[in-house]
This record gives C-alpha cells, sequence and structure tokens, in this order.
C-alpha cells in the first residue's frame, strides 16, 4: 500500500514539475506570435493563466500524500539516516518539509494572482511568486528522489 | 493574500519556538494536545506547525477589515515567502556544517 502511495505521490510529482515549469518559463518569457513552428515559438504561445488550477491541485494532492507517507519516513528512513550519518540528507528533507508548507500556504494566494481577469499591478510579484512555487517543487523531487534512492547511492 | 501571508509567517515562528497545535506519537500512532503528554517515541511536529499556520492565517484572514487588506502591496507576495525560505535555509544549515 505504502510503495502504491509513493508511487503516485512521485508521478503527481512528475505532473506538478511539468505544469509549473512550463508556467514559469511562459509568463516571464514574452509571448510572441509563433511566427516558426519551433518548439520555443510553441513554447512561448502558451497561455501560461491556464496551468494556475492544475498547480494548486497537483501541488495539494503531492503535499496530501506527503503528509501519509511521512510518518513512515520517519520510522524507517530517518532512523537510517541517522545510523548511516548522513547529516546532509536529513538536512535536505528537513527543508523540504518547510518549502512544502510555504508552497502549500501560499497557494491561495497563487491562485487568486492568476484569476482572470490578469491584474497588471500584480504582474511582477505574479511571476515572482510562481518562480518560487517552481523552486519548492523542484527542489523537493530533487530531495525526495535522492531519498528514495538513498541505499544504492551510500552503500 | 492575507491568509497565505500570515499562514507562512506563523508557520515559520511555529518551527522556531517549537509551537505545535498538536503532536503525532509515532509510535502509538495517537495525537495527543498537550506537549507533557507521555511519549513512547519522537513525535512529529509538522503536522502541528501546519495546523497551527492554517489556524492563525484564517484568523488574520478573518480579522483583517478588508480596506486594509487591499491596500497590502503586491511585493508582498514574493518578499515575505521569499525570506521566510530564506530563514528555513539559515535555521537548517546546522544539518550541512
Amino acid at each position: 500500500m505504502m510503495t502504491a502511495l509513493l508511487i503516485l505521490h512521485g508521478l503527481l510529482a512528475v505532473g506538478l514539475l511539468g505544469a509549473t515549469t512550463h508556467q514559469a518559463l511562459a509568463a516571464t518569457i514574452k509571448r510572441t506570435e509563433p511566427r516558426t513552428r519551433s518548439f520555443i515559438s510553441r513554447f512561448r504561445a502558451t497561455d501560461a493563466a491556464a496551468y494556475s488550477n492544475a498547480v494548486v491541485i497537483l501541488f495539494a494532492a503531492a503535499v496530501a500524500l506527503g503528509a501519509v507517507l511521512y510518518p513512515r519516513y520517519r520510522f524507517v528512513v530517518r532512523p537510517l539516516l541517522q545510523t548511516m550519518d548522513l547529516r546532509a540528507p536529513n538536512g535536505a528533507f528537513e527543508l523540504k518539509e518547510h518549502f512544502s508548507a510555504i508552497g502549500l500556504l501560499m497557494l491561495p494566494a497563487y491562485w487568486a494572482s492568476w484569476r482572470q481577469p490578469l491584474a497588471p499591478e500584480y504582474e511582477f510579484a505574479r511571476i515572482s511568486l510562481t518562480w518560487i512555487i517552481t523552486l519548492i517543487v523542484w527542489w523537493n523531487f530533487v530531495v525526495g528522489q535522492l531519498l528514495v534512492a538513498i541505499k544504492g547511492l551510500f552503500p | 493574500m492575507a491568509f497565505s501571508l500570515a499562514a507562512c509567517i506563523a508557520y515559520t515562528f511555529a518551527y522556531y519556538f517549537d509551537w505545535s497545535l498538536f503532536r503525532y506519537d509515532l509510535a502509538e500512532s495517537q495525537l495527543h494536545f498537550t506537549s507533557s503528554a507521555a511519549s513512547a517515541g519522537p513525535p512529529i511536529l509538522w503536522y502541528g506547525w501546519l495546523a497551527l499556520a492554517i489556524l492563525a492565517g484564517a484568523v488574520v484572514a478573518w480579522v483583517l477589515p478588508a480596506r486594509l487588506a487591499a491596500h497590502l502591496s503586491p511585493d508582498f507576495l514574493w518578499l515575505i515567502p521569499g525570506a521566510l525560505i530564506l530563514a528555513a535555509l539559515m535555521y537548517e544549515m546546522r544539518w550541512f556544517l
């Protein structure tokens, strides 16, 4: 059961990673008419606002699943890290914990900032907050993957 | 916006000062609302920090007058979470030294 939840947690994180990275880049790069059919042109033509609902739902679902899995981490993985004297991975997970909470609590403001019609006075704040959420998601994803593979990385 | 900002600040205070609304006992799989309750193993505080932050955010959003909330600068949307992320990095630096 826990393995299935861990896989689902990872799959949600992959979806979230794609959605938030795409949104952050599309919001930052100025939109132009896709004159050519190149990947970059199509990427720039993306409507960044369309991702906000997906980001909110995926982020909340990933944190909720993470919260369900958390006791298992504390019971199985953390003692292993302490036994192996792996302080940095332990600290990286502590940061993942705090970043997840900050990201989750910022979701209502993030969602409101992307609500249509987009308020022009919020443009810089909206893009900056989207980048903050994106960086949180990347950190959490990389740390999560490293911890899942920790026994193989430090035999 | 007021909820998010207040809740994020409350969360940072919660983990820094160890203010947890409740503790989850790993060994017994039980919630304890008092810190004096005997615990067989290390408790999980994260749920309690998060619950406290949500409660604080809801209270601030409820009591803050709408006129005042409308005057909050949009820059707080990135400045406050950015500062709180830096605070978390500094707080957890002890693991990397």
